[in-house]
């Protein structure tokens, strides 16, 4: 008989190997692995968590695009590089431009074709809408935050972040609706760049100034107005028809 | 019953994927066969609430997923594993089958040791901290089959989950198939017969996006019997002899 086999007095610790017989290994061992692979959120995750109120839509908002870090590199090179462009030269670029390469950024945020995991997505109980509705809502509150900073430092800034924010919106709302109804980000795309190539152009021939369509005040709620029906095309596009039962 | 459907049909333009399909499943494990393009993904897209049905009624775990509240109440208990699973390639095996736990509403608390019982239940322990590119496509499927898992879903939902894998990890998934089948309905789509027959209490065969065949693998099997229709193995002649059946039908008419 071995030492494994020999009967132990009542009380001794079990040998190596064993285990006492009220424990199942299983479940030590599905704990101990819990904890050596459990995942810290940062703090943005934690923060986002607490503002949402869902821990899923916390780390869909930063863990699923891992363009986050690129997105923001981008707004502030945008931001600033425009900035002192606009500064040098009294045309407004980062008004001018922003909006559609926002536009851009905002339809490849969405789709089959762009995020792999979205057939998987579609069957979560947190929507697939939801989480779109996060990150542009990240995507704004950024670009607000930043502009209103610069606004902080210089009075031509407000005007810019005003200019740039409010079209933005606008091409940016259009491009999402595009892309979610024909499900194609190329022609949401498409249609955010024509969007607001089209407002520009007829902006400029209409006033002879190519930056009218970022400087009038009076273009601002129309531009929040046609946001808001975009964004009600994509709320009826992403639906589950009622009915089915 | 925790699948109830009458008459679901799908119409993609001008095809018909699923046309007229009636079915009722309770725990248990059921199979789904037919040869490509007989409606078997359409069908178990809709019943993972992915997809709307064109016309029909469709009620999952008692309730009707074409309601926000009841659909999102479905999505906590219901677990999928697509045809094509798409991940983050950056994941780790942990970070992807936590990422899909947090988005099944699962409390934060228990997440971890969820995470971990299903990684450990299809056998990926000691790959948990690997990133998702760096694995084998048997790897991936067993991953998706995690993630699938995590939450305990009432209502599991399969499609091809053994593309990929080698004969041994079959053999492991049909027990863990069985095993989930004693307290949920899992719903496997395939087109490995032998699938059907080591795991299955009950199998539907498609074609053409209708049911034509509803049974018992052995009553499948009996179908074949004397009848020549080709297949290696008696439930291969019997999937055989059905689909020929219902060919020549539809033919005749």
């Amino acid at each position: 008989m071995s030492d494994m086999d020999a009967p132990r007095p009542a009380g001794a610790p079990a040998p190596w190997g064993t285990a006492p017989p009220d424990v199942d290994l299983g479940r030590v061992w599905t704990g101990v692995a819990a904890q050596v692979w459990r995942r810290r959120p940062g703090p943005l995750e934690r923060a986002a968590g607490r503002l949402l109120r869902s821990p899923g839509l916390a780390r869909a908002l930063v863990a699923t695009p891992s363009l986050l870090l690129a997105w923001i590199i981008a707004t502030v090179v945008v931001l600033f590089a425009g900035a002192a462009a606009t500064l040098a030269t009294g045309t407004p670029y980062v008004a001018l431009l922003a909006p559609a390469v926002a536009g851009t950024g905002i339809a490849y945020a969405y789709g089959p074709g762009i995020d792999p995991a979205w057939e998987l997505s579609q069957s979560m109980a947190v929507s697939g809408r939801m989480v779109l509705l996060a990150r542009a809502l990240a995507v704004f509150a950024l670009n607000a935050a930043l502009g209103l900073a610069a606004s902080a430092l210089s009075g031509a800034a407000a005007a810019l972040t005003f200019g740039w924010l409010i079209p933005m919106t606008a091409v940016c709302a259009l491009a999402l609706a595009v892309a979610t109804v024909t499900r194609s980000a190329a022609v949401g795309v498409a249609a955010g760049m024509a969007g607001w190539v089209i407002t520009v152009l007829s902006s400029a021939a209409a006033s002879g100034d190519l930056t009218t369509a970022v400087t009038d005040p009076a273009l601002i709620l129309p531009y929040l107005a046609f946001a808001a029906c975009c964004g009600a095309v994509v709320l009826y596009a992403t639906r589950i028809p009622r009915g089915t039962s | 019953m925790n699948v109830d459907i009458t008459d679901l049909t799908r119409r993609f333009r001008r095809t018909q994927a699923v046309a007229g399909v009636s079915l009722q499943a309770g725990p248990g494990v059921f199979g789904l066969l037919g040869p490509n393009g007989a409606g078997k993904t359409s069908l178990l897209r809709m019943m993972a609430t992915v997809l709307p049905p064109t016309s029909g009624r469709l009620r999952l775990l008692g309730r009707d997923p074409g309601s926000y509240g009841p659909r999102r109440e479905i999505r906590r208990r219901l677990g999928y594993l697509p045809q094509n699973l798409g991940y983050y390639p950056g994941f780790t095996v942990a970070e992807f089958v936590e990422y899909f736990a947090l988005l099944k509403d699962m409390p934060p608390g228990q997440v971890p040791r969820a995470v971990a019982a299903a990684i450990e239940h299809v056998g990926l322990g000691d790959q948990a901290r690997a990133k998702l590119r760096t694995l084998s496509g048997g790897m991936l499927r067993r991953a998706g089959i995690a993630q699938a898992i995590v939450n305990e879903p009432e209502l599991l939902l399969l499609d091809e989950p053994t593309a990929g894998l080698d004969p041994e990890q079959r053999v492991a998934f049909r027990a863990l198939l069985r095993g989930f089948g004693e307290r949920a309905t899992v719903i496997v789509s395939t087109h490995l017969v032998e699938d059907v027959g080591a795991a299955c209490t009950e199998v539907s065969l498609m074609d053409t996006g209708k049911i034509v065949f509803h049974g018992t693998p052995d009553e499948l099997t009996a179908r074949g019997e004397g009848t020549g229709a080709a297949g290696d193995a008696p439930l291969e002649r019997g999937y055989s002899a059905v689909l020929a059946a219902a060919r020549s039908t539809t033919a005749a008419a």
